[in-house]
């Protein structure tokens, strides 16, 4: 399930940063320089230090962000010596007075992080399913849509990191990224309604496929230790029944394997109303229902009728684009 | 549990609300130490009148007048606690109560804190004072110390002489420390007042006066307080347990002893975070005492508005809508009774009446309800069975303080095929049992409901016992009073004691069988605000001694 799950793309990227100490003389390393940069992009309203601001996170000019997050990795945690049970370390001859070596990064790297909906078009369906190409092409048309409404912000902190000083269009962008790329494992989706459809195993025929032919193995074993040389019914040498079963049963092994974690590499579908604009707009509906139910209680049928019909004409449910709550704030009231 | 606790070794507050062993007065005092000899010869002088958690009578004598000593952290700087021993507290108690404004609600949290310089504008002088920066704290508080009193004669409101012999006792040290300690005389609105009085909320019966368990918007309080692994008397221990302990297989036990001292094994199973050496700490814990004041005409004024609302939408009196609309904004009845029991005002009445909470006695009728509020019945229910919160609201009080089994993640929502809401009977407490608190203190004002409004001083002394102040009290505090999201109640905050500049909201559910739709009040003003107070450490009796005798060795 690498990347793609939900109909959205959890992006993952790394992007080295340049070494100091083979570069001219500067006065703050590339990693310094590139957290000097993150420190001044601004994130979104949502403490009231940032609303006060009245900047936002250039993020939330994209209509397909949920979430984004761009850090520095300086360095592997060092998690002290592997331990090791003191019997085995004698017999294995591991003297605790010698150090190990310690793993490192060769470099720190900028990590660039998203959660976006997996669209070359804003406000897009959500599929279900992409191919390699066509997630590249995600990829790609999301990088080029941050280079039109951020390059500037994206500059000032990839100037420090190898292999950007190529880098000079949109295009590039989406090159550059897309070799800092890296499959994610562990995608979080948080947006369901009510479960999704998972993609069950037919477990009932993957361990008939396993158990039969290991069944067929086992009694050719049995019958050829109590020197029956033949296979009741089918008349086959017991040896080669053996031999035969133990190369079905091993192929019907890999095969069933094989079937799981393809299984488990398929996509889980887009949950209902789970794209950005949906999302956007349910939270935009919620706080002002809310306020409508308020204000509406206590009301007669009729003036509830008229008060509802006001509502929908007003706030437009049905429709995601507007009104709704702008991206990077936590209330609607605010945008 | 196989070993009994000290009992002589732990402070007597910890252990019990005097409150509820007849000690219905109390003095708050707070002192301020220049001189560390001077300090440590008044802790000494004090910490042998100290009040220990032995139990009357038979491990000690039940006193007329208790005693209880804490230490704020510049208190022990003070006092020369070494600082290998003041580095291995908790940074929340180092950083004390005002750092902590923003976490726990007490200032405006939309606004940064340079647009709020004034935020704690109506704290009382002695708490604006303390720890103010550049003043080298000179009026900073160091030593808490509680007296608590009994009635000198019953059907009285009067305490007995010894309050008073305490009180001058302690001025009388502070006297003799020539400076060295001084009394803060600073406390109240006025800023004039030597000690914080506190007392029971009287009733006045003829010429009978009987202290009630009421605060003062007239909700019976201090009823489902946690209890734990070796507070109560074995005898005792079993039915203490019931309501008040955790859910484990079936049945109720003391919540582990780590939650409210240090040295011993907690909830998770590990001896608590706790500073050197572990006899310095042991037996000890921190308390947070909060001045609590109570806006009564804004609560009744917005009662009466919200009632005569609710009264039109649910079709009901409006007597009766008061009542439902405060017991859903609790979750008790004002009389201690639990919705989760008795959800309907006719259940209630009922319940009453068999009970004969309303005998004609007044005596009769007090006795009858603290004996039903001591009982196992008054705190024996769950939540995991009202996930809808047709009975309790999601966002009532009760349900916010202590979440009870309501946290399980396999509670499920909604409703059956008959429209009732799932059981989980085997729901667990452990999302809940690492964030009890242990709540000690009084109301305080003035008992005739007449005399009180917004502006004259009256609310509830508030102490907080755990043994970690960031884990359980600020916890509590800022995400379950202060916010709603585990309750799906959103930014909405405790209907009684939230702040409710910004968010003025309560839900009340409705069981769509009785046909009466939800309703929302949404006019709720702060009617608690805090008016100063901090965080105290809570020594043992052999803390106390260590640092009497000025030898706390950390190594």
């Amino acid at each position: 399930m690498p990347d793609l799950d939900s109909g959205h793309i959890f992006l993952t990227t790394f992007a080295p940063i340049l070494d100091s100490g083979a570069q001219a003389a500067q006065p703050v390393s590339f990693t310094q320089a590139a957290r000097i940069a993150l420190a001044k992009m601004p994130t979104a309203m949502q403490s009231p230090a940032t609303q006060k601001s009245g900047t936002t996170s250039p993020f939330a000019a994209s209509k397909r962000t949920h979430l984004a997050r761009m850090f520095v990795l300086n360095d592997t945690i060092y998690n002290g010596r592997e331990s090791k049970n003191a019997l085995l370390s004698i017999l294995s001859r591991d003297d605790p007075a010698v150090s190990k070596p310690v793993d490192r990064l060769n470099t720190s790297y900028l990590v660039f992080c998203a959660e976006i909906d997996a669209v070359t078009e804003d406000g897009a369906a959500l599929p279900d399913q992409l191919n390699a190409q066509e997630q590249r092409d995600v990829r790609r048309s999301y990088a080029c849509s941050l280079w039109e409404t951020m390059e500037a912000d994206l500059r000032a902190v990839y100037v420090n990191c190898v292999g950007f000083d190529t880098v000079r269009t949109a295009d590039d962008f989406a090159d550059y990224l897309d070799r800092c790329h890296v499959p994610t494992t562990m995608p979080f989706h948080d947006y369901y309604l009510e479960p999704p459809a998972f993609n069950k195993l037919p477990w009932i025929w993957l361990l008939t496929l396993v158990v039969v032919p290991l069944l067929f193995t086992l009694i050719a074993f049995a019958l050829r230790i109590f020197g029956v040389g033949s296979m009741p019914l089918i008349g086959m040498n017991t040896l080669t029944a053996f031999l035969l079963g133990l190369a079905l049963t091993v192929g019907a092994g890999a095969l069933a394997a094989r079937f799981i974690l393809s299984n488990g590499d398929k996509p889980l579908p887009p949950a209902e109303f789970d794209d950005l604009p949906s999302v956007l707009k349910s939270l935009y509906l919620q706080q002002h229902f809310a306020d409508f139910v308020v204000e509406a209680q206590g009301s007669s049928p009729q003036d509830l009728h008229q008060q509802f019909g006001e509502f929908l004409k007003t706030h437009k449910p049905r429709d995601r684009n507007e009104p709704t709550q702008v991206p990077g704030v936590i209330d609607a009231r605010n945008c | 549990m196989a070993r009994s606790l000290n009992l002589h070794d732990i402070q007597g507050n910890v252990v019990r609300a005097y409150g509820r062993f007849s000690f219905p007065f109390a003095r708050y005092f707070f002192f301020n130490i220049s001189e560390a000899k001077a300090g440590r010869r008044f802790v000494d002088e004090v910490r042998q009148n100290v009040t220990t958690a032995a139990r009357w009578p038979e491990q000690a004598d039940k006193p007329q007048c208790t005693v209880n000593i804490g230490f704020t952290f510049f208190g022990l700087y003070q006092l020369e606690v070494p600082a290998r021993t003041l580095k291995g507290m908790p940074h929340e108690f180092a950083e004390g109560m005002k750092d902590r404004a923003f976490v726990l609600g007490d200032r405006d949290v939309t606004k940064v804190a340079q647009d709020d310089p004034n935020w704690d504008e109506q704290w009382d002088q002695i708490w604006k004072d303390n720890r103010k920066p550049g003043t080298g704290g000179a009026h900073d508080v160091h030593i808490w110390i509680s007296l608590n009193a009994q009635l000198e004669t019953p059907g009285t409101d009067t305490p007995v002489s010894a309050l008073e012999e305490r009180t001058q006792w302690l001025r009388d040290l502070c006297e003799a420390s020539n400076g060295g300690v001084r009394l803060l005389a600073t406390q109240g609105q006025d800023g004039t007042a030597e000690y914080q009085a506190a007392s029971a909320v009287f009733e006045q019966h003829g010429d009978i006066s009987l202290p009630t368990p009421k605060e003062h918007f007239g909700f019976a309080d201090g009823i489902g307080d946690p209890v734990f692994d070796g507070q109560l008397p074995e005898t005792k221990a079993k039915d203490g347990a019931i309501g008040r302990g955790k859910f484990v297989d079936g049945k109720w036990v003391p919540i582990a002893t780590g939650e409210f001292l240090l040295g011993h094994p907690d909830e998770s199973q590990e001896l608590p975070p706790s500073a050197m050496p572990p006899e310095f700490s042991q037996n000890g814990t921190f308390m947070a005492y909060r001045k609590l004041h109570e806006n009564v005409s804004s609560f009744h004024d917005v009662m009466a508005q919200e009632a005569a609302r609710f009264a039109k939408v649910m079709q009901i009196s409006e007597g009766e809508a008061d009542a439902t609309l405060r017991a859903k904004m609790c979750g008790r009845w004002a009389d201690g009774v639990p919705l989760a029991h008795k959800p309907t005002y006719e259940e209630w009445q009922k319940f009453r009446a068999e009970k004969d909470f309303d005998n004609k006695d007044p005596i009769k009728a007090l006795e009858l309800q603290m004996s039903y509020l001591r009982s196992p019945d008054a705190s024996n229910f769950r939540y995991a069975d009202d996930m809808p919160g047709f009975k309790v609201p999601g966002g009532a009080h009760i349900r916010r303080m202590n979440t009870r089994d309501y946290l399980d993640p396999l509670n499920k929502g909604g409703v059956d095929g008959d429209g009732k809401p799932y059981p989980n009977d085997g729901a667990s407490h452990a999302l809940n049992k690492r964030r009890r608190v242990l709540r000690r203190g009084l109301p305080y004002g003035a008992s005739d409901p007449t005399q009180n409004d917004d502006t004259t001083e009256q609310g509830v002394v508030m102490m907080v016992i755990g043994a970690s102040l960031f884990r359980q009290f600020e916890f509590v505090q800022q995400q379950w009073v202060q916010y709603g999201l585990d309750f799906h109640q959103g930014n909405n905050t405790c209907p009684m004691v939230g702040e409710h500049r910004h968010h003025q909201r309560h839900t009340i559910p409705s069981d769509p069988k009785t046909g009466k739709p939800p309703y929302v009040m949404s006019k709720l003003k702060t009617f608690v605000e805090c008016r100063g107070g901090d965080y105290f450490f809570i020594p043992s009796m052999t803390a106390l001694r260590m640092i009497a005798i000025g030898n706390v060795d950390p190594t």
